[in-house]
């Protein structure tokens, strides 16, 4: 993987934009001609000048190298690669360099996770039914706020949402199982990470794959598989679902038990489609894996993978250039996704001003940082899972096979509601032995120790108002409108 | 504490929807609130059911004469129990209660709803339903922008409680610069106080001023989202608190159904006289490309039995002449069943529009079995003569200018 090719651009050319540093001076500058052009648009109005001076605080104040100190840099890429980080693991990242700290973040298989293991609940793997839904979700956000291989369950999340599958029609167990594939492959090949998921019992009960036999098609998975996991609209036909619908043919699950329960799967040639099919204009006596094989070398797929995962990992709607330099790079590294993952964590863009709180806690995200900051135990857990589906996410059960919509979806009135109530009511379940920290402490940890002026006043004032009162500072902490961007 | 106009007043819409309202779209408003002196809105509420999945059509208005729609079904086909409404068709057997509403004029059924060039993605089709912008599926939800415009004309209750859904997210037919409430219960739609040894402290007005200090910080337009949403909550929360509780539902709704749940909260929201004007709630689960019989005849009695529940507890209350419900789907299901003993996904369904507003019957034209189109319907109503007959019958909406474009219009409402 470290020796596959790297797109570069040719030398001639400026720095490309993702590599450009943008120094405390233009941002200074940005803003301060961003904060006059409103300031003038408000005098236009005829709003009065102590408003407008206030607007220019607001608007100026503390993104200016936001992430120019090592710890920030170190906070911003946990909270991106992670869900987030205690004050010691940003002590102990924040000495690194920004190479070996996204060296020790990518290359977690180095890393043990034996103490988060031996930490989990058992989950029953042997009977008919397997384990509870709630019991398997649990366990899963265990994992988010104990691994301490952050990537590894980051991006099993983000396989979640993208190649989803979902508890509606899936069962527990079968969704145990895929959790453990995304958790396996999770920086993977993505053509072999596909020709897997083609195979896994909770993605052949979601769309309908186990169904799919010779002679009676079934096309869900086949558009599935090109409208949200690869090309996306627009690359293929009505056609191209059809005759594909066929090539998935032959995949059925096995081992004797209820379609929900089973976790195994095989190839029976007597249900395979072997006849000649017209794929994207080629005729062949295709199978599934071949599909893949010849959907993923596409443009628009690399295309759409890397904007995927750099609006996953950095910011939306990223400039044409970086997603090309990253279909590039997907497409020159055998398709691997761990290359293009590096390639996103290596980029000035990534810690930009533009990058910096630019995307909306996801409501598994909140849940586990709000964990990690309060102590978590195993009643914890179950109570999180509960939350995080009133806030909008319910693990294990996206609303449909194009995942979450994210984004300011995650902001609604009942859900920001329920935000700061999970907060408040996890901050109130804390051990009374948890050591309280200082304001200045938690500001640091939380948030980059980067508040508003009126909140830094705001918290000084609680704090100084309820001195006994831990549980409350730290909710106060965890509700502010910093906390809930990453 | 900043109202919702004071956003409007500094221009700060855009960044409730993500998305700037599109300007021919805010001529349009300005035009409709100086031109159409008639178009005076009214407390009318339509509540919206989404049927989400692709709703198969032709086993819910039942085409049980045509030899076709036998053949096309070996194993799905409806043969006993159909509801005959005519010779021809019939309701499916488990919607009794929509039957009974048929024969008692409460239910207009028009059939063979679509557009033209369906999209067969789900995704792309519900942007289309949601938008009614069949182009792209790009922009406002056609009822955001009713919403919006009851602001512009200023006979809006002025709170965020005037267009609700049930659950965690606002469904996108409802977004625009007009701000939306979700509910899940009325009862937990509250800030919590802070505990302090067993007394509670307020931090209602220190989170007001920190996300009031944050709403133009950062790149991305979240803190302005942010501020008016907690603004937006915790004026619905102050609403819900102050409005008497004694809403009790005068019908016993089903047990253990989230359709049913969905719509007793909306009712009790509509009974509160929280000055609620457009309401949706889902019911999911119809993308039956397998074994589609069981899972699809359980949903259409599950919304029967909701729906039927909803009308009795609204009539209850004096409101059923207040309430129209409209369903919608993204698609019907391909004619021919598929191998799996489902469908796969299809073109035109019908909608039923139910309640005392309607003048009741069968609209439109049954697609045909025969003449189709890559093996489905073709449609014979554009779902935006529905909208406009709706906005423009019903709501008192300038139709043509909330969806840009004019549309013949059905005569489904009583005037």
């Amino acid at each position: 993987m470290d020796d596959a090719p790297i797109a570069r651009p040719p030398a001639t050319t400026a720095k490309p934009i993702w590599q450009r540093p943008v120094s405390r001076r233009t941002v200074l500058a940005t803003g301060a001609a961003g904060a006059t052009a409103a300031a003038l648009a408000a005098l236009w109005k005829g709003n009065d000048l102590s408003q407008i001076l206030d607007r220019v605080r607001d608007y100026t104040h503390g993104y200016q190298g936001a992430l120019s100190t090592p710890r920030a840099r170190a906070a911003h890429a946990l909270r991106r690669a992670g869900f987030g980080a205690t004050s010691v693991e940003l002590d102990r990242y924040a000495a690194m360099t920004s190479t070996t700290m996204t060296q020790s973040v990518l290359n977690y298989q180095q890393t043990s996770n034996a103490a988060l293991e031996a930490q989990l609940p058992t989950l029953d793997l042997t009977s008919d039914k397997g384990p509870a839904a709630g019991a398997v979700q649990a366990w899963w956000l265990q994992r988010m706020v104990q691994t301490a291989r952050p990537l590894e369950e980051k991006m099993t999340l983000f396989w979640h949402g993208l190649l989803t599958s979902g508890l509606d029609k899936a069962g527990p167990a079968q969704m145990y199982s895929q959790n453990q594939l995304f958790r396996k492959m999770a920086l993977a090949n993505f053509d072999e990470l596909l020709k897997a998921v083609s195979k896994d019992p909770a993605m052949m009960v979601y769309l309908d794959t186990e169904t799919n036999r010779k002679g009676k098609p079934n096309e869900n998975y086949a558009r599935e598989l090109m409208e949200l996991f690869t090309t996306g609209i627009g690359h293929y036909t009505e056609d191209d679902v059809r005759e594909s619908a066929r090539a998935f043919t032959g995949w059925t699950l096995t081992g004797g038990k209820q379609l929900r329960y089973t976790t195994d799967s095989a190839f029976n040639p007597k249900y395979f489609d072997s006849g000649q099919k017209t794929f994207m204009g080629k005729t062949g006596n295709f199978t599934g894996d071949d599909i893949v094989e010849m959907l993923v070398p596409l443009r628009a797929t690399a295309e759409r993978l890397s904007t995927r995962l750099f609006s996953f990992f950095a910011y939306a709607n990223p400039e044409p250039e970086i997603v090309r330099h990253l279909a590039d790079t997907f497409q020159q590294s055998h398709y691997n996704v761990g290359a293009v993952v590096r390639e996103i964590f290596a980029m000035d863009a990534f810690y930009s001003p533009k990058a910096y709180r630019a995307l909306i806690k996801s409501p598994a995200e909140l849940a586990a940082q709000t964990l990690r900051a309060t102590g978590s135990d195993a009643r914890a857990y179950g109570a999180a899972v509960t939350a995080s589906a009133a806030m909008g996410q319910m693990l294990f059960y996206p609303p449909n096979v194009a995942g979450w919509p994210a984004g300011t979806s995650w902001i609604n009135s009942s859900t920001l509601l329920t935000r700061l109530n999970f907060v408040n009511g996890a901050t109130q379940r804390m051990r009374s032995a948890s050591p309280s920290a200082t304001l200045d402490q938690l500001t640091s940890t939380l948030v980059d120790g980067n508040l508003s002026p009126t909140t830094r006043d705001g918290l000084q004032a609680f704090a100084a108002a309820h001195p006994t009162n831990a549980a409350g500072l730290l909710f106060m902490v965890l509700a502010t409108p910093e906390f809930q961007l990453n | 504490m900043f109202s919702r106009r004071d956003f409007i007043k500094q221009g700060l819409i855009p960044v409730f929807a993500g998305s700037a309202v599109p300007s021919v779209f805010a001529n349009g408003l300005a035009a409709a609130a100086a031109d159409s002196p008639n178009a005076a809105p009214n407390d009318r509420i339509l509540v919206l059911v989404q049927l989400a999945g692709g709703n198969d059509g032709l086993n819910t208005l039942i085409p049980f004469a045509d030899g076709a729609y036998h053949d096309a079904r070996p194993t799905l086909r409806q043969d006993q129990g159909v509801l005959p409404l005519n010779s021809q068709l019939g309701l499916h057997p488990n919607l009794k209660g929509l039957k009974a509403s048929f024969d008692a004029g409460q239910l207009a059924i028009v059939q063979g709803v679509g557009y033209p060039s369906p999209n067969l993605s789900h995704f792309a089709s519900m942007s289309i339903w949601e938008t009614a912008n069949v182009k792209s599926g790009i922009g406002d939800g056609w009822l955001g922008r009713y919403l919006n415009y009851l602001d512009k004309v200023g006979e809006s209750p002025n709170h965020a409680l005037e267009g609700v859904s049930a659950g965690s997210l606002v469904p996108p037919e409802l977004r625009s610069s007009t701000p939306v409430t979700a509910l899940q219960s009325l009862k937990t739609f509250r800030l919590q106080p802070v505990n302090e040894h067993g007394t509670q402290v307020d931090v209602e007005n220190p989170l007001m001023k920190f996300y009031g200090a944050f709403k133009g910080a950062g790149p991305a337009p979240f803190g302005a989202l942010l501020d008016a949403t907690l603004t937006e909550a915790l004026q619905a929360s102050h609403a819900l608190q102050a409005t008497d509780a004694s809403y009790v539902a005068k019908a016993t709704y089903p047990a253990n159904s989230p359709i049913a749940s969905s719509l007793k909260l909306v009712a009790e929201t509509i009974v509160s006289g929280l000055g609620v004007r457009v309401a949706h709630v889902t019911l999911g689960g119809f993308d039956n490309h397998a074994r589609e019989k069981p899972v699809h005849d359980k949903l259409l009695l599950e919304l029967d039995q909701a729906l039927a529940a909803f009308m009795q507890d609204l009539q209850g209350h004096g409101l059923g002449d207040r309430v129209l419900v409209m369903t919608w789907s993204e698609f019907g299901r391909r004619v021919k069943e598929n191998g799996s003993a489902g469908t796969d996904h299809g073109t035109a369904a019908p909608m039923f529009l139910l309640g005392a507003p309607v003048k009741g019957g069968l609209y439109g034209e049954q697609p045909s079995l025969s003449a189709l189109d890559n093996g489905n319907l073709k449609f014979t109503t554009d779902f935006r003569s529905v909208y406009a007959s709706v906005l423009q019958g019903y709501l008192n909406a300038p139709a043509s200018d909330l969806l840009g474009g004019t549309y013949e219009m059905l005569p489904l409402l009583k005037a």
